[in-house]
């Protein structure tokens, strides 16, 4: 009996890695083709996962991490008894909601007035104007907008001329909020809005035809046509938005930052560099980086438990 | 099927082949061209000894690895000892952090240097450094003789002599500049105290006396960079106790407060550059004072000789005339300033490091006077001129220019000019950064007179202080975002502001590195009994 069952196993065990290796013949190329970019992400994103023991050890540079010393929870315990870096966090996450709120829609709205454009030519020329900010620079970016926005730069030299009282667009609080944030906007603005129109491109026309019979005016077929159309793809992307809430790119905030307005600019991924790359404190560096990741893997998550509460698409 | 096996591993190898071709480009990190190629030669290959090297992105420099300094080094020392010796650059601004990731990529040069005391303390204290007593004592008796024990004793931790200090032979820091032909054309007198110097800024500002647009009556910029507030900040200190001096927190210190409070004054009457703050390269200072729209500036003290702000300012404004002042006299009527204490950068060998011994030849052999004589100066008749003694630099392009000061990144066991005494050190120095411009030269010894009197040097313990050494970097960034927050504060708030931010300070380490400083202070004293 026992044998027999055996064997069956053993059977299925044989026609299972049979196929496998049948299929694997077939599509070969297109598996190695596959393994490029499978390589790429063992030896960039999994290896280097190795290296979060730093988090916990007293790290060395010279002794490495096996022969550093272990040293458990002290250097989270370290940071987190250091007001720069809750400060860091804080303005980590308050830039990062502001840029969700004005960043998010933006693309969305863009695309849904470039979808409306009936001249091709003109469509075309405005959506590569609006793509070049992105592949600019932050240091080039950042010498724009000194040059633009700083005390004696040329907006404020138009408003004084025209009269009015010159802004302090870099080195108060709020006014510099808004200057980043907008930059932001206008750099990535146009290259968001690849994916919406993608998107748009995909729904039904039959629709757009119905609602046209039935006398739809524009407005009625963007808000419900369109925008339901294109609803799951702003779903994921709000869902990754969210996961990378406690990330931040490093040459924003430390391009545009500057002494003046510091407690608001310095973000976690400046605090990482100072401690980390400046300081010489690998330990530091690695246990913020440790626990940016946690969190957000936490809110990615559970951005996308409450999508599927609500009925919505997630993204697995 | 055969084939088609054949081809899927073809492709499959010729991926793999790409894909480390790629990692390959990512971890070759550029060293800077070539090796310095001529010397190879004779018997058995020859060692390739690396060597740090700052690259200053001098607009027009030669290959770093290849011009007539490395040759010469390649041909004198190089060949006798078998020996390549290969320059790796690491960009000047980002000295420690280069310096971090090749450390601890075990790809440091097999000489690295930084003027980050703290920073070699560090490594030491990691185990990551040579003890370099007994191979100084072997192969470095040259090198011993001329830096002597005071100097070699910045180098040293826990007992062992971890790096070599170079020899700073000029000890000036910083200067302030004033255009005299401004003040001459309003009748006023250069000035000797604050109040003076006030009364000048002021009527540059509203009377304009270089009719310029734009006048800036002081110019600066973001704190950390060249720009400084010069010796303002001590002159408001009032008196103190030998250890208060040493050990407290500079924002503590009797008197600091108002030192900002008057620089605060000064910004809100627009009497500063205004947009200071936000310059954060220099770039924008440097334009408006080589532009000739400043009237008063501080600096290091050989900062108007530079090129960059030398030759600009002849053109633009060929009248202007900066001369150097001592403006800020404090409580006892001196103009105390912090000047530099005897030692330069520190060299230090690498554990990674397989050549140690051929390392500290190379060093001991630069301390041979000819050599260093060459590597400062280079030929006569090519690169200077003997006037009464002095080598006078002639103006150099291509692979002749020195990219700094008298290749001060080459000489690693010197900074500044090396002829056995100062007075000649000072001429020499001047003269070559001159160029031949005799007004520049005298301005340089005027400075070099003026800032180093009343000078005092920062206190050497001669132990690390483990704090600083965990909170040093951080606590250096706040110092400089601190004193921009507090001379554009608007005025109203800016004593609840200093609190704060100086409540911060200690908070975020002052404190811990004060303590230290206290305790190690009073044992060093103890000892001394």
């Amino acid at each position: 009996m026992k044998a027999v069952l055996d064997s069956q196993r053993n059977h299925v065990g044989i026609k299972r890695s049979k196929i496998f290796l049948l299929s694997i013949k077939r599509d070969a190329i297109l598996y190695a083709l596959l393994l490029l970019p499978l390589s790429y992400i063992a030896i960039f994103k999994y290896a280097p996962i190795y290296g979060l023991i730093m988090a916990f050890q007293d790290y060395n540079i010279f002794a490495g991490i096996r022969g550093s010393e272990w040293v458990g929870l002290d250097v989270f315990r370290f940071i987190f008894q250091q007001d720069s870096f809750y400060r860091a966090l804080k303005n980590t996450l308050v830039l990062n909601v502001l840029d969700l709120v004005a960043g998010f829609p933006a693309p969305i709205l863009l695309a849904i007035l470039l979808n409306e454009v009936r001249q091709a030519k003109f469509k075309k020329m405005t959506q590569t104007v609006l793509y070049l900010p992105h592949f600019m620079s932050w240091v080039i970016i950042g010498g724009i907008v000194y040059l633009m926005f700083s005390n004696s730069g040329m907006v404020n030299n138009l408003i004084a001329s025209l009269g009015f009282e010159k802004i302090e667009f870099l080195s108060q609080k709020t006014p510099w909020l808004i200057t980043y944030i907008s930059v932001g906007v206008w750099q990535n603005v146009g290259w968001g809005t690849i994916l919406y129109l993608a998107a748009i491109t995909g729904i039904n026309k039959e629709l757009y035809e119905a609602s046209d019979m039935d006398g739809c005016t524009r407005l009625r077929k963007m808000w419900h046509i369109t925008l339901p159309g294109i609803k799951p793809t702003i779903n994921i992307l709000l869902i990754l938005q969210i996961g990378r809430m406690v990330s931040i790119g490093f040459d924003r905030p430390f391009v545009m930052g500057n002494s003046l307005v510091s407690e608001y600019s310095d973000v976690i991924s400046t605090f990482v560099y100072r401690v980390g790359i400046s300081s010489g404190d690998f330990s530091q560096a690695t246990a913020v980086g440790l626990f940016q990741s946690v969190i957000g893997l936490t809110l990615l998550v559970s951005a996308n438990y409450i999508a599927k509460i609500l009925g919505e698409d997630g993204i697995w | 099927m055969n084939t088609g096996m054949k081809k899927a591993t073809a492709i499959l190898f010729s991926i793999a082949l790409l894909a480390s071709v790629a990692a390959g480009c990512g971890g070759n990190d550029k060293k800077s061209g070539e090796t310095a190629s001529t010397a190879a030669s004779s018997s058995g290959p020859p060692v390739t000894l690396t060597v740090e090297v700052f690259d200053r992105g001098v607009q027009g420099q030669p290959d770093l690895n290849n011009n007539t300094w490395t040759k010469y080094v390649n041909e004198k020392f190089g060949k006798p000892n078998n020996a390549i010796v290969e320059y790796v650059s690491v960009p000047r601004s980002q000295e420690v952090d280069k310096l971090n990731v090749l450390m601890a990529a075990n790809q440091a040069p097999d000489i690295s240097f930084t003027y980050d005391g703290t920073l070699v303390t560090r490594y030491a204290k990691s185990n990551g450094l040579y003890t370099l007593d007994e191979l100084l004592e072997s192969q470095g008796q040259q090198l011993k003789s001329y830096l002597g024990e005071k100097v070699l004793s910045y180098g040293i931790y826990d007992g062992k002599q971890v790096s070599i200090p170079g020899k700073r032979t000029l000890l000036a820091w910083n200067g302030m500049f004033i255009r005299k032909d401004w003040l001459d054309s309003l009748g006023m007198p250069v000035p000797t105290n604050q109040d003076e110097l006030y009364e000048a800024l002021v009527a540059f500002r509203d009377k304009n006396p270089g009719n310029v647009n734009g006048v800036i009556p002081w110019a600066t910029a973001a704190a950390g960079m060249n720009y400084t507030f010069g010796n303002l900040v001590q002159s408001f200190w009032g008196e103190m106790s030998e250890e208060e001096f040493v050990t407290t927190t500079n924002w503590l210190k009797p008197g600091n407060k108002d030192a900002f409070k008057w620089l605060n004054k000064l910004y809100d009457e627009k009497l500063i550059s205004p947009d200071f703050a936000l310059d954060k390269t220099t770039k924008q200072a440097d334009a408006d004072v080589s532009n000739g729209k400043v009237g008063f500036y501080a600096a290091n003290w050989d900062y108007p000789l530079l090129q960059k702000i030398r030759d600009p300012l002849k053109q633009n404004a060929p009248d202007a005339n900066f001369v150097p002042v001592d403006t800020f006299k404090n409580y006892e009527g001196k103009y105390l300033k912090e000047i530099y204490n005897e030692n330069g950068l520190f060299s230090f060998i690498p554990k990674s490091s397989k050549n140690a011994e051929l390392a500290m030849k190379y060093l001991n052999w630069m301390a041979d006077p000819e050599v260093l004589f060459f590597l400062q100066f280079g030929q006569e008749g090519v690169n200077h001129k003997l006037v009464d003694g002095i080598p006078q630099g002639i103006a150099q392009t291509g692979e002749n220019m020195q990219m700094s000061n008298l290749n001060l990144d080459y000489t690693l066991v010197v900074n500044g000019a090396e002829l056995g005494d100062t007075e000649k050190n000072v001429r020499t120095y001047a003269a070559a950064l001159a160029a031949g411009d005799q007004d520049y030269e005298k301005l340089a010894i005027d400075s070099y007179k003026i800032n180093t009197t009343d000078g005092y040097t920062g206190f050497y313990y001669g132990v690390p202080n483990e704090a600083n050494i965990k909170y040093g970097k951080t606590l250096g960034d706040m110092n400089k975002q601190m004193i921009d927050r507090l001379v554009v504060a608007k005025p109203a708030e800016f004593d609840a502001l200093y609190g704060k931010l100086v409540n911060e300070y200690m908070d975020a380490g002052g404190k811990a590195v004060q303590d230290e400083n206290v305790k190690n202070y009073r044992e060093v004293i103890a000892n001394k009994k």
